[in-house]
């Protein structure tokens, strides 16, 4: 693991959203590594910032707090953070905590981070000029019916991505949608066809057909098969499994079918609240879940064998009842080489007894 | 087992812009009471248009081309609108897969429960009373007519007896009546005095005095020796309410909130209390006006006043009505037994091809009446097929008429249409309408049901005297007993908005939903999608029904959700034996709920059986490559994915519809279509894999690991 080279890092991410007085916090400084030419996967239920996760970092939105780095460079860079450590100094000073002094040390700190970040978010802007490095990111999204222009042709949703790139050779082009269509399995006289007229997996493959027509490295697919039949998901996974060997892609692939996660991917986050709760390879997790959401999750899995789900029990999860985080706030902890675990000192010694007893 | 709903041969079609879809191909299920049925398919399968056929919802393009839904002695295709409305949500009740989509966003969540139990209670009255009514008028006649067949004649003591029965009855329900109202005003007393201790805890203004007397109004009203019995403490609490109610303004004080909180507690003990037996007891009071029973406890005076109806009245009773009863089960199977040949012969009629409308009509008459004689109207579980004979054969003979009489037409208009459309096309333009295909009824298909309706009608018969030495007419009586006690029972039953409110905070915590006071008065929009599913589910089961129609109702719902909701259907299904019908995709989710399984392909059953027989030994290649396609937890090896797409259901394909997209497909599989072939007493499938003479087929690798694991794992 520790060889393979880093395509994308969150530090720290925050994204809120403001509702009313209140701020949502949709995700809470989420960190992880995705590896170059894994499928990560990220999991949890509806609701708990895991699509927000995938947005935030292809900047379809404006990050609140932390840093994403695609391939060393600062993609998205939010200011919360070193705004908080500011207010947080002047708080003190007010005590008397910190000296002047040291006031305006912390301060003019923070202010240079907060330049630069707004500076690193700025410079990789979407352009609709040259090839940018965001652009080697690209997206799936849930619902192939709503993510695809009804009144455009198939031809001119794949091209769309090429067109914008500056790119005006019309024979290149469909040359290029032509290859692409070959590619996710589906033929040349479908070009001039619009969406309505497929069926649900065709749709998803030509939004998957949009994304790999501009050459990225990264994709992020974002529930791509829950909304679609159990034999079309089959399709549409394999696809992706054949891209992904093929083009050497990187996929972080979002979900909350757990057995389709722990079949597609490398390693899996588990997310509850917009924290991850637990991250490590899919095989570890399945077999060693550590954190009760996990373990929970876990058992609410349905298993095409009648007498084995009769006698299944589910276990809840309850986090007022589970944990005991009054004393101490609870942290990222690595519990097993490449299996965190988000625990407090006395739930990671717990949790490394238990891994010393099982293996 | 009882069956409690067949759905025989339906085929359902939906007329397009494109042409008839055939949505539904003469599929055939028996629900039973108490299982859980499971349909799985993929979209356009026809799953969700049988689901919606039985809820009578389908949409204004749909033809029912033929088929029987049986229920509760009903064809369900063919019954009005103004009874279906009898049935749907009342006795078959439906879950859809958006909970938002099935709530209104305006209405309160307590609202849109209690309205349908206010509506079915005033509805309700006036059916109990016919049915009542009618019924008893019934047995008389039927133990007179035996007497007389016996050349005995007990009129007189008979129609004393209906006489003695209708008016204790009526006795009974007038008990019931005061009863009911005392209970309904001490329900509303126990939510108010709850209601009113809370804001007073609280030290919320309220108007104290106007509070205080309706609580009064409230307690003096459910003063009733089996609700809240009159005593000194009741005294006690009166008096006290009727002196703090004198004057014009009250300050909240301890005490106050102490004596509401008793007069609360009082009425929440005596809603828990036993309810008297008011069809023994009314007899009692008939009979012994000046008896006093007050001072008697409730189970004690329950035996006594049963001992005594038994004694005086109910033995006698029931032996003059097994007379009834025998003679209207014997009269019913000499007719059955008569009309077997009549059958065979009006069978031959139309097996042999060569009908016309006049003829057909004229053979079908006298069948018609014998088997509407034959129905034996005694018995309370009613056989579906004998009550619908009548509508049944009439209107398959009335749909292949009028297709004999539409299709030349039909025909005429598609040749004139195609040759206008050559002729465009010959003179070098292209026409912008599209040539619309003719809509043709299939005879043959029309005549074969006809055929159907006749040999199911005679299975039944047969079936009948083949068990007639099983034939319990003692178990009968009791039958027709228990259901005039229902009936009557029914009459006076009272739903007031408070009780109704009462019933439905129970039912929302039967579903699990926590808090249901405050919920009961929040939104839709205020509800997590689990939730908001669970409030379906709570409304679905306010009207006690018998059926309850699951339509993907997990589908929109996360993993931990899903389990929840499909834990909560499997707990109300065993708490309230409940038959379900669940639809989805995912046979994953199937596994935990179904008893049996149907999977759907292409509008047809394609294998059916017990949720074992489907899951460990799956015989169709369409179940295989469901299996297949779906990941678990064990699985790395490459997804055998099925290609292509589900067929056209406008043209639907020669032979086996799963035949192009399978990879084990036969010859044969693409002439032909494959019977349904029976591997155990329980379990088919309609693959030509099965027959004798094809080649050994084995299930694909994938699965057959799968099951040896899960086979390995639990030993």
């Amino acid at each position: 693991m520790e060889n393979k080279e880093v395509l994308l890092k969150v530090e720290n991410l925050q994204q809120y959203f403001k509702s009313g007085k209140y701020e949502n916090r949709a995700v809470d400084k989420v960190s992880f590594e995705v590896y170059k030419g894994e499928v990560f996967g990220l999991v949890g239920e509806s609701g708990c910032g895991k699509t927000t996760t995938g947005r935030s970092i292809i900047r379809l939105y404006d990050i609140t707090g932390g840093s994403v780095y695609y391939k060393g460079e600062r993609i998205c860079a939010g200011t919360r953070s070193y705004k908080d450590a500011i207010a947080k100094a002047k708080k003190d000073l007010k005590e008397g905590l910190i000296t002047e002094e040291q006031f305006v040390e912390i301060y003019e700190a923070n202010k240079v981070e907060i330049e630069m970040a707004k500076a690193d978010h700025k410079k990789w802007r979407r352009t609709n000029k040259g090839n940018n490095l965001i652009n080697e990111i690209q997206m799936i999204f849930q619902d192939p019916i709503a993510s695809l222009d009804p009144r455009m042709t198939v031809r001119d949703i794949i091209a769309e991505g090429l067109i914008i790139r500056g790119i005006k050779d019309k024979d290149y082009i469909d040359q290029q949608v032509y290859k692409i269509l070959d590619t996710v399995g589906l033929v040349q006289e479908h070009a001039s066809r619009y969406p309505h007229e497929f069926s649900g997996g065709q749709r998803q493959r030509i939004g998957i057909a949009r994304a790999i027509i501009m050459n990225p490295e990264l994709i992020i697919a974002d529930e791509p098969i829950s909304a679609l039949d159990v034999s079309i998901q089959a399709q549409v996974i394999n696809l992706l499994h054949e891209l992904s060997e093929k083009m050497g892609l990187t996929i972080l692939f979002i979900a909350h079918d757990l057995a389709v996660v722990k079949y597609f991917s490398d390693r899996i986050a588990v997310m509850y609240f917009g924290k991850i709760v637990e991250l490590a390879t899919s095989d570890e997790l399945f077999k060693h879940p550590f954190h009760p959401y996990t373990r929970s999750l876990l058992s609410a899995i349905p298993v095409p064998d009648p007498i084995t789900e009769k006698n299944r029990k589910r276990v809840t999860y309850n986090p007022m009842l589970d944990h005991d985080y009054s004393s101490e706030a609870p942290t990222m902890r690595e519990v097993y080489p490449g299996h965190f675990v988000l625990c407090n000192t006395e739930e990671f010694e717990r949790y490394q007894k238990e891994c010393e007893e099982t293996k | 087992m009882d069956k409690k709903l067949e759905v025989k041969n339906l085929q359902i079609s939906f007329r397009t812009q494109g042409g008839i879809v055939k949505a539904v191909r003469n599929i055939s299920f028996d629900l039973y009471k108490g299982e859980t049925l499971a349909i799985v398919g993929e979209s356009g399968s026809g799953k969700s248009v049988t689901s919606k056929a039985i809820m009578g919802i389908l949409a204004g393009n749909s033809i029912v081309e033929g088929g029987e839904i049986l229920y509760d002695g009903q064809d369900l295709l063919k019954i009005s609108e103004e009874d279906y409305h009898k049935i749907r949500g009342d006795k078959i009740a439906m879950i859809f897969q958006d909970p938002m989509s099935s709530l209104n966003p305006i209405m309160r969540v307590g609202q849109q429960l209690t309205e349908a139990m206010i509506l079915k209670a005033k509805t309700g009255k006036k059916n109990a009373k016919n049915a009542f009514n009618g019924l008893l008028k019934l047995l008389g006649e039927k133990i007179n007519a035996y007497d007389t067949q016996y050349g005995e004649n007990n009129a007189a003591t008979v129609e004393a007896n209906i006489k003695e029965f209708d008016s204790f009855c009526i006795e009974s329900t007038k008990i019931e009546e005061l009863f009911n109202d005392a209970y309904g005003q001490a329900t509303q007393l126990e939510v108010d005095a709850e209601n009113l201790v809370l804001l007073l805890k609280k030290n919320v203004k309220v108007d104290l005095v106007n509070e205080l007397k309706s609580i009064l109004k409230l307690l003096t009203e459910s003063i009733h020796p089996y609700v809240i019995a009159d005593s000194v403490d009741v005294q006690n609490y009166i008096t006290k309410l009727t002196e703090l109610t004198s004057v014009k303004y009250l300050e909240n004080s301890a005490e106050i909130i102490e004596l509401v909180s008793s007069v609360d507690k009082l009425a929440e003990e005596a809603l828990k209390q036993e309810k008297p037996n008011f069809f023994t007891l009314g007899y009692y009071k008939l009979k012994n006006p000046e008896v006093n029973l007050d001072s008697i406890n409730v189970s004690e005076m329950n035996k006594m006043t049963r001992d005594y109806l038994d004694e005086n009245f109910m033995l006698d009773f029931i032996k003059m009505a097994e007379k009834g009863v025998k003679y209207s089960h014997e009269e019913s199977m000499r007719i059955k037994k008569e009309t077997l040949p009549l059958i065979d012969e009006v069978l031959a009629y139309f097996e042999n091809g060569e009908i016309n409308e006049k003829k057909s009509k004229e053979i079908v008459k006298p069948l018609v009446q014998k088997v509407d004689s034959a129905i034996d109207r005694l018995i309370i579980k009613k056989n579906s097929t004998e009550y619908v004979f009548h509508s049944a054969i009439e209107g398959s003979i009335r749909e292949y008429f009028n297709g004999v009489k539409r299709n030349p037409i039909e025909e005429k208009i598609y040749l004139k249409n195609q040759a206008k459309y050559q002729k465009l096309i010959d003179s070098g333009k292209s026409p912008d309408w599209v040539l619309k295909p003719q809509i043709v009824v299939d005879l043959d298909l029309k005549l074969e049901n006809i055929c159907k309706v006749l040999k199911h009608l005679k299975d039944s018969y047969l079936k009948d005297i083949e068990t007639e030495s099983v034939f319990s007419i003692n178990e009968k009586v009791i039958d027709v007993i228990d259901y005039l006690k229902e009936q009557a029972s029914k009459l006076v039953v009272k739903m007031t908005k408070q009780i109704a409110k009462a019933k439905a905070i129970k039912l929302m915590e039967e579903v699990g939903i926590p808090e249901p006071k405050i919920r009961f008065n929040q939104y839709p929009f205020e509800f997590s999608g689990g939730m908001r599913q669970r409030i379906v589910i709570a409304i679905a089961l306010s009207a006690n029904p018998d059926i309850l129609i699951c339509d993907e109702p997990t589908t929109a719902l996360d993993v931990t959700i899903q389990a929840q909701i499909l834990e909560l259907i499997n707990q109300i299904k065993k708490d309230r034996n409940l038959s379900v019908i669940f639809i989805t995709h995912n046979l994953g989710v199937v596994a935990n709920m179904a008893d049996r399984i149907g999977v759907m392909y292409a509008g047809k059953i394609v294998e059916y059986g017990t949720s074992e027989d489907v899951f460990y030994e799956p015989a169709h290649p369409y179940t295989w490559a469901l299996l297949s396609s779906m990941p678990d937890l064990e699985t790395s090896e490459r997804l055998e994915s099925i290609p292509g797409t589900p067929p056209n259901m406008i043209y639907p394909p020669k032979g086996d519809a799963f035949a192009a997209r399978n990879k084990y497909a036969l010859d044969i599989d693409f002439e032909l279509e494959p019977p349904m072939f029976e591997i155990t007493d329980t379990h088919f499938a309609a693959t030509w894999l099965l027959h004798p003479n094809a080649p050994k087929v084995e299930m694909p690798k994938i699965i057959q690991e799968r099951i040896n694991r899960m086979k390995k794992g639990r030993e």
